[in-house]
């Protein structure tokens, strides 16, 4: 996953982490479609996996917390659409548990992760970087 | 069908399509059509209940399809396979999400159920209404299609 420049809202700390994020998403992505044997791989997918659900629950919190912290008035919203996507990744990781790692299933949550993230990040969040820089120059 | 139910689907595809692959898309000549068939062989149908019920087919050639998820990924995609579609499934769900709320401007409610993915071509997606549209779309990595087969339940 390619991170761009039209991505950023203009928020330093959320930027960063965003670009994080894409970083571990793109770590996790990649491993999964690796050559090779899915046993073989399999311990680098789980490993990349963590490392990057982990950063999902702290980024959509840090982001949450700014949005109050700015009086977004999309926060509401916004939290609604995060905890679906928790919620959705929370049944993956339930079906993973049940019905083991298998190469389709981690497959499809991988698919799925990086069309909602790039979504999500160029689309959605876009509008805290737009509601931001007008208070800015609202205060000014 | 009325013409807003077409343009709130055009207008989401146009939007997402730049937003998240950078590619403008361009309409074709809108065709009414007696089925709903996959014209191509990378499919994603998308459910609609509530104001309009029925179903959207977003229909890809393989190589567009693989070509999307490259752009996306940043890497080679050689064949469809669980990762290539669950994305593309996404995608169309995105899509399909924005056309709701574009749809919501003409005090249209509707919900969307979540993707279906169907490989291959000629395959028959039965109907809601009796006919269905066509809106063939030109983009820089190649030709798809919507096929729209939704009726007015209020």
């Amino acid at each position: 996953m390619m991170w761009k420049e039209k991505y950023k809202i203009g928020v330093a700390k959320i930027d960063e982490q965003h670009e994080e994020l894409f970083r571990r998403v793109s770590d996790f992505i990649r491993s999964v479609q690796a050559k090779g044997q899915w046993e073989e791989k399999l311990g680098k997918v789980k490993e990349t996996l963590n490392f990057m659900k982990d950063y999902v629950v702290t980024h959509f919190r840090d982001e949450e917390i700014y949005q109050q912290k700015i009086g977004f008035p999309g926060y509401k919203k916004h939290k609604e659409i995060h905890d679906n996507f928790k919620a959705e990744v929370g049944d993956y990781a339930q079906k993973f548990q049940q019905e083991g790692y298998s190469e389709e299933l981690v497959q499809e949550f991988g698919g799925k992760l990086m069309a909602w993230l790039i979504y999500h990040v160029a689309g959605i969040d876009q509008k805290i970087g737009a509601y931001a820089a007008g208070k800015e120059i609202e205060g000014q | 069908m009325k013409a807003e139910y077409i343009n709130a689907f055009y207008v989401a595809t146009r939007d997402v399509f730049s937003c998240m692959l950078d590619i403008d898309t361009q309409r074709g000549e809108l065709g009414l059509v007696e089925d709903m068939i996959t014209g191509r062989e990378a499919n994603v149908i998308i459910g609609m209940t509530g104001d309009l019920t029925g179903s959207v087919l977003y229909s890809f050639p393989d190589k567009m399809a693989l070509d999307m998820v490259k752009i996306m990924s940043g890497m080679e995609m050689d064949k469809l396979d669980s990762f290539v579609t669950s994305a593309l499934g996404e995608l169309a769900n995105i899509i399909s999400g924005n056309a709701v709320t574009n749809l919501e401007k003409h005090r249209i409610s509707c919900q969307i159920v979540p993707p279906q993915i169907i490989i291959g071509q000629n395959k028959s997606i039965s109907m809601a209404a009796e006919k269905a549209l066509l809106l063939p779309l030109k983009t820089e990595i190649g030709e798809f299609e919507i096929n729209i087969s939704i009726k007015e339940t209020k």
